[in-house]
Parts: structure tokens; sequence; C-alpha cells
């Protein structure tokens, strides 16, 4: 913005030129500029283990003859994707099909940054309702018309080391705990197994891992959570204390870390000096390559209600200025393409949301990723805000009023309330999209 | 953007320079020369600087959005938005905050190193490379060092507070001291230019006039307050003026660090104006708060501009 650009040094406005002379060069291989039909802009913002297998499926469906391939822009994680995507979008330059979180589809539909897909020419590539989950296929309608196509549903699962859990006598208990206290008694036990902790947590400094553990207790305990724009958010304050209260329960420093980042969480686990933990099924490779005896779970329903936080990467069709619509069938197959092949993607610890995927036997086979493989039954989305989901200030927010909650000094209902007041002048504001 | 200090000159007042009079034709050749060097960066500076601001001003009295919408004017409503943000009012403050942490012992430690390796010690070189390092790395490799210095399990600071059985503290995530930690970054990274200022402030000291004090018989701490310090007035007046203005404006190693966290309690107000044009999409309301801090930094400006005259004037 201007005061970004304000005191400007001669040198910086040099280099300014030299990436002005570059970007024309951008510009120049940009969508728009002398494209050929058969060669797809595909943008996602998978890095690290997911951007590995996913290269390997776009090279795999390229090399299939089917008169296309795709060319795959990766871009970091987060609040700069979603910028650069939308703006591209408004700018009518955007990529033929892209990923976008499913929690982000609410920011971005209404205000036109997306194009529906077509029913009948997804079933010309075989690709019907019937084939996804239905909360699943719900999250990608909005005002009754389908904005996106989910690749899988990731959630926050409950890992744990099969060796400790022996040890401390808790493998049954694992998998019939039904209640917070019967949660907590596992982790003491496994606690004195490991001599350090029973849980590992990484939740400091990051807003969506304090979301993820929060939401789900929040939702198991029948509440839910409305933001509609120009009114005052919908929320169960008495359930966020419950569960703000049992999440500041379990990190008491015996427990679980008190302060615990993702880092140290995960290496803590990795070393065997804790017996569980709560994280996202995309931490599965690191768990695996160790060659731990790890297995997972579904978080456990402990307040009555199944409910799990999940998200979903799910392929969309950014807004093009022109779009020619034959340009248009191939990213329909090269969607359907990547979905059939989707059991690759389960291995990076995904649920994939193509049932016939999941129904086969090699993904029945792979552990221990069917062991939640039935969450996508009962999934929770983000709340459909447009200033919510992935990597959103959402989240940042939550973290903002619920860090000290967390770390032990502050009180759960002020920390709910705080959010709440934050959400509220965010549903006052004029809604940008 | 970080507290590293830019120096700029406009070329127009180069350009502005010429003889007096006569030779009315040469001078203007020369002029018409002197112009076609100015224009790359003329037209750089209209079109990245000029432009954009003006169009800016148009913006903060719109409700345009990131999606290109919502551009009708709405006279001063931003304005009044942001005025009665709560945020906004936050980050300011904490922009005011980490201005007065930074400044003040980025310029008197600078001097205080500045004076220590022109003492004279022996390995003076090793001293003036280590001062003047830390200033020569990116933003994001000084975040990488510190945060991990920082890690409150895994860090170097807490392993070694902790041998002296000091209770880990949470650097970056306590909002009671994440700035402390931020300021001791800033320190590390951006104390080498200030002390390079100072450093050849001092070199350029006349000799005599330390040869002559001590014939009057001042000893070396008299000299330090009657001919060191009167004698770097001038450098000191940039260097609070650079740096107060570097601070103002400090966004990199805040968002690498700490994001603006935790609980808000390091969001600098470009952070502010960078999340609500670009993750929050309101460009209107981003240009009004980002020309409100505008505003500041003018009148800080003009109040150092007429504090350092007076000065000279008496």
């Amino acid at each position: 913005m201007t005061s970004l650009d304000r005191h400007i040094s001669r040198r910086r406005l040099l280099s300014g030129a030299a990436a002005l002379a570059g970007g024309g060069m951008l510009f120049g291989c940009a969508p728009g500029a002398s494209r050929s039909t058969s060669n797809l802009d595909y943008w996602h913002l998978m890095t690290g283990g997911d951007g590995i297998v996913m290269a390997g499926l776009v090279d795999a469906v390229s090399a299939a003859n089917l008169g296309f391939h795709a060319t795959q822009t990766v871009l970091a994680w987060g609040p700069p994707y979603y910028t650069k995507l939308a703006m591209a979008s408004a700018g009518g330059r955007a990529p033929d099909v892209a990923i976008m979180h499913a929690s982000r589809i609410a920011g971005y539909a209404p205000g036109g940054l997306l194009e529906p897909w077509d029913l009948d020419l997804l079933a010309e590539v075989g690709l019907k309702e019937s084939d996804f989950p239905p909360l699943v296929w719900q999250k990608g309608m909005y005002d009754g018309k389908l904005y996106s196509i989910a690749l899988d549903t990731h959630p926050f699962v409950l890992y744990y080391n099969t060796e400790h859990a022996t040890k401390a006598g808790v493998t049954d208990a694992l998998q019939t705990m039904k209640s917070p206290e019967q949660f907590t008694e596992v982790a003491t036990k496994m606690q004195e197994v490991t001599g350090k902790h029973g849980v590992s947590y990484g939740y400091l400094g990051d807003g969506s891992q304090m979301w993820r553990l929060f939401y789900t207790f929040y939702r198991q305990l029948g509440a839910e959570m409305k933001l509609v724009p120009g009114q005052k958010a919908q929320v169960d304050e008495d359930a966020a204390v419950k569960a703000l209260s049992f999440v500041q329960s379990l990190l008491d420093d015996k427990i679980a870390s008190r302060s615990g980042d993702g880092g140290t969480a995960t290496s803590e686990f990795l070393h065997g000096e804790s017996g569980l933990f709560f994280g996202g099924v995309w931490e599965l490779p690191v768990l695996k390559d160790a060659k731990m005896p790890v297995d997972a779970r579904p978080i456990p329903t402990l307040f009555g209600t199944d409910a799990a936080y999940a998200d979903s990467h799910t392929f969309v069709l950014p807004r093009q200025s022109k779009a020619s619509p034959e340009r248009r069938k191939h990213v329909y197959q090269l969607v359907a393409e990547i979905l059939k092949r989707s059991v690759k993607w389960a291995g990076a610890g995904h649920i994939p949301a193509y049932q016939p995927v999941v129904r086969s036997p090699e993904y029945q086979e792979l552990k221990p990723q069917s062991n939640y493989a039935g969450i996508p039954a009962y999934v929770n989305y983000d709340p459909d805000v447009w200033f919510g989901g992935a990597g959103s200030d959402f989240h940042k927010y939550f973290a903002e009023n619920v860090q000290n909650v967390y770390l032990g000094s502050g009180d759960p209902a002020a920390g709910f309330e705080g959010f709440v007041k934050r959400l509220n002048v965010l549903l006052d504001r004029p809604q940008p999209v | 953007m970080s507290t590293a200090i830019d120096a700029t000159t406009t070329p127009a007042e180069v350009v502005a320079e010429g003889p007096g009079s006569g030779q009315d034709r040469a001078r203007r050749g020369e002029s018409l020369t002197g112009w076609a060097f100015a224009a790359p960066f003329a037209v750089l500076f209209v079109l990245f600087l000029v432009v954009p601001a003006i169009y800016g001003l148009y913006l903060s009295f719109t409700g345009e959005t990131l999606t290109g919408s919502g551009g009708e004017l709405l006279g001063f409503a931003n304005y009044a938005e942001a005025l009665t943000d709560p945020d906004m009012w936050k980050s300011l403050g904490n922009t005011l905050w980490f201005t007065v942490l930074s400044t003040v012992p980025l310029v008197l430690l600078s001097l205080a190193f500045a004076l220590l390796v022109n003492l004279g010690l022996p390995g003076r070189w090793l001293w003036r490379l280590s001062f003047f390092l830390p200033y020569l790395l990116a933003s994001t490799v000084v975040v990488m060092f510190w945060s991990w210095m920082y890690n409150p399990k895994l860090g170097l600071i807490n392993g070694v507070l902790g041998e002296f059985g000091i209770a880990p503290v949470a650097w970056l995530q306590d909002p009671n001291v994440a700035m402390i930690s931020v300021v001791v970054t800033t320190l590390w990274w951006t104390i080498g230019f200030n002390f390079l200022l100072y450093l050849a402030a001092l070199q350029n000291i006349p000799e005599q006039q330390f040869e002559a004090a001590a014939i009057d018989g001042a000893g070396k701490w008299r000299q330090l307050f009657s001919i060191v310090i009167p004698q770097l007035a001038p450098t000191t007046a940039l260097i609070v003026t650079l740096q107060i203005l570097a601070s103002l404006k400090v966004f990199d190693q805040i968002y690498m660090l700490t994001n603006g966290g935790p609980a808000g309690a390091t969001r600098s107000i470009v952070q502010y104006i960078y999340e609500s044009g670009f993750t929050g999409y309101r460009f209107g309301f981003s240009s009004a708060i980002s020309y409100l801090f505008f505003a500041i930094i003018v009148l800080v400006s003009l109040a150092q501009y007429k504090l350092i005259n007076r000065r000279n004037a008496a």
C-alpha cells in the first residue's frame, strides 16, 4: 500500500525497475498471451511431502496422453497464496484451475472470484455427487451452485505410541474412552510411562493449531458457531468455556507441556517423550519416516457428539475473463484423473474425498489412514464467513484472545469473550467480497 | 519497512544547481543533460511513488476492495472507522512504543560501541566487523537465528538461563516480553549502521583539539563531554532522525518473528495496514490508515526539523 512505498530509496527504486523488466517477461508467459489449449495452468500451495505427491500425480496425468498437460505453480501456504489467487481472479487472469481450502470458499464465491462447476460436464468425466461424502460435497455449494470439488478431507486426529500404550495398559482404553475424565486418565498413565509428558500438542504462536483442538471439543459439546455479516456472532459460550477449560487442564506441564510449539511437540512425540499427539493427518509422513510404533484414530468423542475439525483441499475454477471451452474440458478431465489416482494422495495422510478410492482394497490396507476414514461422515468445517478459513485472520484472532488461556494465565470465559468481541467487530464491517 | 536506514537524495536538488549568470546556452545544454540523467529516476519516481500515493489518497475515500467491488466514494467514512478502531490505536501504540524502545539504545549503544572501537584497542578490525556484520544480513536470516534462540523449549537463551536455574521464558509468546525480544533482535541487527556513522564522525574530529585540550589539562572524560559529544552533534541529529523514521515503519522482523502476536502485542501499524488491505481485502480502509500514519510521520519530521534548526540557530 501507499505507506509501504512512500519511503523508497533510489536503490530500491532501481531494483523495482529491474523487477519491472523481469515482470514484463513474466507477463509474456502469463495466462492470456498465446496460450495453447493443451497446457493448463494449475496453482496450488502444497509443499514438502504433499508437494512431492501432488507433483507426481500431475506428471502421471500429463503422461497419460489425454491431449493436455498441466503446469503446476506452487506458492507459499496461507495468506500469500490466497491474496495472489484473489488478485489474479479479480484481474481475470487467473490459472485454469487451483487448489483452495474448502473453508475459504465462503470468502471467495460471493465476490465472483470463482466460477461454478458444471454438473453435466462433471458427469461426462465420470464425477457425480454420490461419489463424495455428503458433508464434503455440500461444503462446496454456495447459493445452489457447486464451487469446489474436494480432493480430500484432512482432519485433526489423535496419534499414539503403541509401545507406550501397551506399557501403560491403555491399549483398550484408547479405543473406548468417552469422557474428558477417561482421556485425562489415559494421558496420565502415558505420562507415568514416559516420565516426561503424556500428550504432545504444539500450539504456541499458531492460531490454527489452537483453533483445531478447541473447535473439535466445542462441536463435540453440540455447540455451533454461526457468523452472519451484519449480525452478532451466534456462539455457545458455556460450551466454549467447557472446551477451553478442558484444553487448559491438559496443558499443566505434566500431562502436556504448557508452552509447546509445533516443532517441539513433534520432536517430543517422535523421541518417545510422550505417548499421545494431537496433530493433523498431514503430520503422518514425518511420523512414519521416523519408523516409530505409531497408530492414529479420530479424536475420541469426549463430550457426547461425534465431531472433528477438518478442512479439505478442493479444486476451484478461478474467474477468467476469457475461458475457452476446450481448455475447460481439459480441466474437468485433469480433476477427474487426479481424483481417480488419489490413493497416492492418501499416502500423505489425507482421506480421499472420492469414495471409489476410499472403498478400494488398496486404500483400506493403508494403516493408520483407514482408521480415521470415517471422519468425513461427521466432519466440521470452519464457520462460513468471508474472513474465515485456513490460514486466515480468523485463526489469528482466535490466538490473540485464547493463547493466554492455553498458557494457563488467562480465564477461559474472558478469552472467549474477547474473541467474540473481535468477531463482532469484523461482522459489523462492510463485507469486501 | 525494516529499521535499516535508507539515505535518500533527490536528483532535482543536484540538477537545480548551476552557475549563477552568463553562458546561457552552455547552461541550458548542461541542464538538459542533467534532466536526461535524472529522467530514468524521475519516470520511475512518478510511476511508482507519486502516482500510487495520489491513487492511494483517492482510494482512502472509497470502499475499494481487492475484488474490485465497492469503488464508490464514501467521504470520510474510512477515516472515521479507522479513528474509532481499537486495533488501529493498539497497533499505532505498539509502533510508537517500539520506536521509543529501539531508538534510545540504537543511538546510545552505537555511540558507546563507536567510542570503544575508537579507543584503538587491539583487534580493532574484529570489533568493527562484529558490530557491523549483522547489518549486512537479510531480515529473513536474522529472524531465523533469533526465532531459534528464542524458542521456549529448545532455544539457546532459555538453555543458558536454565543452567543458572532461571525458569524458561516464552520470549515471543508472552505478551509482556515479546516486544522487548523484537527490540533486542532489531538492536543486534541494525546497530551497525549507526555505529559506522558515529565511527566515521569520530575519526573526523581534528586531532589538534585533543592536543590543545590535553595541554590545558583536560582529562579523557572532560574531552569526551567538551569535545567529542559536541562535535558529534550533527551526526547525532542525523542518526536520531533516520532512526525514528526507520523504527516507525518497522514491519519485516515483526511479521516474521511473531506475526504481530501474541494477542496483537507486537502488531505494528504497517502490519495492520498490510492485513487490512491484503488479507482483509479492504484497500480503501487500509489506505485511510496509511494516510493517517503518513500524517503522523510528517508531523514527527517537522517537529524534529524545527528542533534541530532551533538548536543550530542558538
